[in-house]
């Protein structure tokens, strides 16, 4: 019996052997796929969430999106970060009817016919605390009435100076309500063209928007309020003569041309102390900060008589009118306009809430207090909201602003502009 | 003690006939390793053969692949190229006046230009631009031409330079935002406008090769090999990042693009190449291994129960032979060694028994044989008496009683010499004659007695005394007048040799012919045991199958007929019987 039983295992033992021997050489290869196919089990939703941002932004999204997945179990987001192809590749996934869920927007006028009217969700939701947020945004995010995304961050422009600088040229720091005399005047002592040290720096390639508030306050414009005329408004003499100045201080040697071509950006150039103002949004503050600038902020210069206006850079969030999970989106959305989150994102943009503003102390410190205060002068509707042609407008316009710089009249500039601009202005 | 274990053991490997055990153990080995060693090494060489194949297949085509990929990159790169070089060169198109705008027409111009750049540019691209012999460029406002001009790369082509220039992958650091670690590949193509503004103007294209560099590493990661890119001039385009000193015996795959003179080489070291193969072989050789040592140990339990009981079947035999006749097998199984074992008992047993009878027979022989010594004493006195009785008659003149005595004297000592069982024909023959010659006196008239028997048969032996008392009986029951005639012939039959003995006497019935045989038969002098006897011997000495035979008719006659095989005497024989 037992002699039996050695045996059979024996045998059974030896054919095992033999087997795997055999099997060793194919087995190697066979599983190569598996490495790929990964979340099989999707009980997991995913929330897809598109971005412009790149590099610390980007990764403050990331920060963001971790924290969103650990409030809500079972939702992965998947950011994608389209950075410099954003439009390229957002009205691509509209074109192709698959969007992102949730996405940072400031286009509204080209994209809201792809985006959820998110009024019925912020009127439903009280924990929202819409009072709490700048109401002149929702200026920026409205198109026929609808609100389309909500105001995640934004940033008014105002003027840099290197108390250096004007602590070396002896000029006294600049204050709120000054004029555009005040400022030339300063510009004028605070420039040594020998030591290649200016007083203020003027951007190669203008965007017109940004320039809008200046125009503004000068009581021109670009475009009529209806939106649908701009003979007479993009070369009306107080449009030129806002930008002629610029133009007139470029020649005369009290201002430097940044950022163009084989040039240092204007954030350079500042932070390396040859041009002693620099106008802009909030973004480059921190930098300026770490790169140890001796720095103050004000207000935008005024044209005598007439008040100030400002003009609003707005990002927001948009949830997308195909997407299959709009209550998760509208959560993200929600989440994404938080006192928690914009506290994360407060280094690149400034926050929009009253009561975080309070709670950072941004309204004391002077630093920030000029862009808030610009805020509340931001009251004009920027072009591109009036038309929706503007793109096509605007690169006319971009053309004239620059020629400007590099010497041409404005007024014959602008004119020329308008007279080749004009041809897009009755399709609306 | 411990060497001469060693020493054994080496002597039983050199001479496994010793140990059954060990014969056992390597029949294990060779049955289970034999099909394993043959399947070994034929699942390993038929499938290394077909890993490396497949792996060169694999290798060649994945190179075939990288080949394919860099060449659509660089015709798609080539194709934008000729695009923007097309249109620079539609005098009807061509846009630029001065070398840098100042005025809004100027601006105009050039926006179109770069918008027309800008629609060229894909997900993969870097940049695209036309730089101009001083520096400025028409593009992106993303890099710096000071730095460009002190890229060892772009100042390598030579200023007349025509048609495409490939400067292969590097380091973008002509960009305001670049990493180290970001590749680009890179294509000049030096404008063939000799006049205006666009003069030894170059456009530069740039794409990101970081899916290029992944697809390289992927290849290198997957494939183990060292892949390098060269130009027409021998200059590296491209090289693995590990450390490689080419090899004579590297497997090499090498591919030419089709649109440039890059040439793509993957070496691969010979080890590597056959790496898989030497897993396999190893694996082989573990399972080799692993398949041994289980036949040796089963091998070994499995003999040592088996060599066990055949040990002790030795050494019970072993025993038995030195005499312990008591020794005895335990029986556990049923099978061919039970049976073994079986048998040894029963065959000790009956040994036993033998030797128990023997001793018994021994002993009775014994006291026969000292009977005998006792009773040969007697025949001595008789020859003694017979032979004083002839001297006396001889010297009385009596010559008939002499010769009676005589003959009597030589009968009696053919007779009496029981030393000797078989004797040859000629002596029994002798004897006859003796026998023949005292009836010849008593009965004073002729017998006539016929003897054929060829001389070379003489040699032949024969039971010692088995014609005489025939003869005897011839005398005394079929002549009863004493006289007639006697024949005795042998005859050679094969391997046997019969003897007839024939008389015209007045012959027997068929039952008394059967009383005879079978020894019952009673005459009134109470005889008749000879004939029987003289069968019996013949039996007794050469088998059942031989023996006598009687043929008789009442009133003519009777023929003995004995049969036994040719056998010479044998010295050895006749010694070992004293």
């Amino acid at each position: 019996m037992t002699n039996k039983r050695i045996m059979i295992t024996t045998l059974l033992l030896l054919v095992a052997l033999t087997v795997s021997a055999c099997g060793g050489g194919g087995g190697a290869t066979s599983n190569q796929g598996s490495e790929g196919s990964s979340g099989s089990k999707d009980a997991e939703k995913t929330l897809r969430f598109a971005t412009w941002d790149t590099g610390d932004s980007l990764k403050v999204q990331q920060d963001i999106a971790k924290l969103f997945e650990k409030q809500h179990p079972g939702v992965k987001v998947q950011i994608e970060p389209y950075a410099d192809g954003f439009d390229q590749k957002l009205a691509a996934s509209f074109g192709a009817g698959n969007p992102p869920d949730v996405m940072l927007m400031w286009d509204f006028p080209t994209y809201y016919t792809n985006l959820e009217p998110l009024d019925s969700f912020m009127s439903k939701d009280e924990s929202l605390k819409l009072d709490d947020i700048y109401e002149s945004l929702f200026n920026y995010v409205k198109v026929d009435g609808q609100t389309y995304g909500l105001p995640s961050g934004f940033t008014t422009r105002a003027l840099y100076y290197n108390k250096k600088m004007f602590d070396d040229a002896g000029v006294p720091y600049p204050k709120d309500g000054w004029t555009w005399d005040d400022f030339k005047a300063a510009a004028k002592k605070l420039s040594n063209p020998a030591k290649k040290q200016y007083g203020f720096g003027i951007r190669t390639s203008n965007d017109p928007y940004d320039l809008q508030g200046i125009v503004w306050s000068n009581g021109g414009s670009f475009v009529s309020a209806d939106g649908k005329e701009i003979e007479g408004q993009m070369n009306s003499p107080e449009t030129a003569q806002a930008i002629q100045q610029f133009g007139d201080m470029l020649k005369d040697g009290s201002a430097a041309l940044v950022g163009g071509k084989n040039q240092m950006s204007g954030d350079d150039v500042f932070k390396a102390g040859k041009i002693a103002m620099w106008e802009s949004g909030v973004w480059p503050l921190e930098g300026f900060k770490t790169a140890k600038v001796d720095f103050g902020t004000v207000e935008m210069p005024v044209f005598p008589g007439k008040p100030v206006k400002g003009i609003v850079a707005l990002s927001a969030i948009s949830v997308a009118k195909q997407s299959k999970q709009k209550d998760l989106a509208w959560e993200f959305t929600k989440f994404f306009v938080s006192n928690e989150v914009i506290k994360m994102r407060s280094n690149s943009d400034l926050p929009i809430r009253k009561s975080l503003v309070q709670e950072l102390k941004f309204d004391q410190n002077p630093l920030y207090v000029p862009f808030y205060n610009m805020l509340e002068r931001s009251d004009n509707t920027p072009s591109f909201l009036l038309n929706s042609n503007w793109k096509l407008v605007n690169r006319y316009l971009t053309t004239a602003i620059d020629s400007v710089m590099l010497g041409e009249n404005a007024q014959d500039a602008l004119n020329a502009a308008v007279k080749d601009a004009k041809k897009y202005m009755d399709k609306k | 003690m411990y060497n001469q274990r060693i020493q054994m053991i080496f002597h039983r490997l050199l001479a496994p006939r010793r140990s059954l055990r060990l014969k056992l153990v390597i029949l294990f080995l060779i049955a289970s390793l034999l099909p394993l060693i043959t399947l070994g090494v034929l699942s390993f060489t038929k499938s290394s053969e077909l890993l490396q194949d497949q792996l060169g297949k694999y290798g060649s085509n994945a190179v075939t692949q990288l080949q394919y990929q860099l060449d659509s990159e660089l015709s798609q790169m080539e194709l934008v190229a000729e695009y923007v070089h097309a249109y620079l060169l539609n005098p009807s198109r061509i846009a630029i006046h001065r070398e840098i705008p100042r005025s809004y027409s100027d601006l105009h111009e050039q926006s179109d230009l770069e918008d027309f750049l800008k629609a060229l540019k894909t997900v993969k691209q870097r940049g695209l631009f036309i730089i101009t012999k001083s520096g400025y460029f028409y593009g992106e406002n993303s890099i710096k031409t000071t730095t460009l001009k002190e890229q060892a790369w772009w100042k390598a082509m030579p200023a007349d330079y025509a048609g495409e220039y490939w400067p292969g992958f590097y380091t973008p650091r002509h960009y305001k935002e670049y990493s180290e670690k970001e590749k680009v590949l890179g294509l000049v193509v030096p404008i063939r406008n000799q006049q205006g503004a666009l003069k030894d103007s170059r456009i530069l294209i740039e794409m990101n090769a970081d899916k290029m560099y992944e697809l390289f590493h992927l290849f290198e990661k997957n494939t183990q090999a060292m892949l390098t890119i060269k130009n027409s001039e021998g200059q590296l385009i491209y090289q693995s990042a590990q450390a490689y000193t080419p090899q004579e015996n590297d497997v090499v795959w090498s591919k030419s693009l089709t649109l440039n003179d890059w040439t793509l080489e993957a070496r691969l070291p010979y080890k590597s190449f056959f790496q898989s193969s030497n897993i396999i072989r190893s694996y082989t050789g573990v399972g080799l291994l692993f398949s041994g040592l289980l036949a040796l140990l089963l091998g070994f339990l499995f003999s040592s129960r088996v060599t066990g009981r055949i040990k002790r079947l030795k050494e019970s035999m072993f025993l038995a032979g030195k005499g312990r006749l008591q020794t005895r097998i335990p029986v556990q199984d049923r099978d061919e060694l039970g049976v073994l074992a079986h048998s040894f008992n029963r065959m000790i047993g009956q040994i036993q028994d033998l030797v128990e009878e023997i001793t018994v027979t021994e002993k009775l022989k014994k006291e026969a044989e000292l009977r005998a010594f006792h009773y040969q004493i007697n025949p001595h006195l008789l020859f003694n008496t017979l032979n004083s009785i002839q001297w006396k008659a001889r010297l009385q003149g009596n010559e008939d009683i002499r010769k009676m005595l005589y003959h009597l004297a030589m009968l009696l000592e053919g007779n009496l010499d029981i030393t000797q069982e078989l004797v040859t024909l000629r002596k029994e023959l002798e004897i006859i004659d003796h026998f023949l010659h005292i009836q010849r006196i008593r009965y004073e008239h002729e017998v006539n007695y016929e003897q054929i028997v060829d001389d070379a048969l003489m040699k032949y032996v024969i039971p010692r005394m088995s014609l005489q008392p025939l003869l005897e009986n011839i005398f005394f029951h079929a002549f009863e007048d004493g006289c007639g005639t006697i024949r005795v012939s042998i005859e050679e039959e094969g391997e046997d040799l019969v003897l007839r003995l024939e008389d015209n006497g007045k012959g027997m019935t068929e039952e008394n012919k059967q009383k005879l045989l079978q020894g019952t038969y009673r005459s009134k002098r109470g005889r008749g045991l000879g004939v029987n006897n003289v069968d019996q011997k013949f039996k007794l000495h050469f088998g059942p199958l031989y023996g006598l035979d009687i043929q008789s008719v009442v009133g003519q006659g009777t023929v003995i007929t004995i049969r036994w095989p040719k056998k010479e005497e044998d010295e050895h024989d006749n010694q070992s019987t004293h």
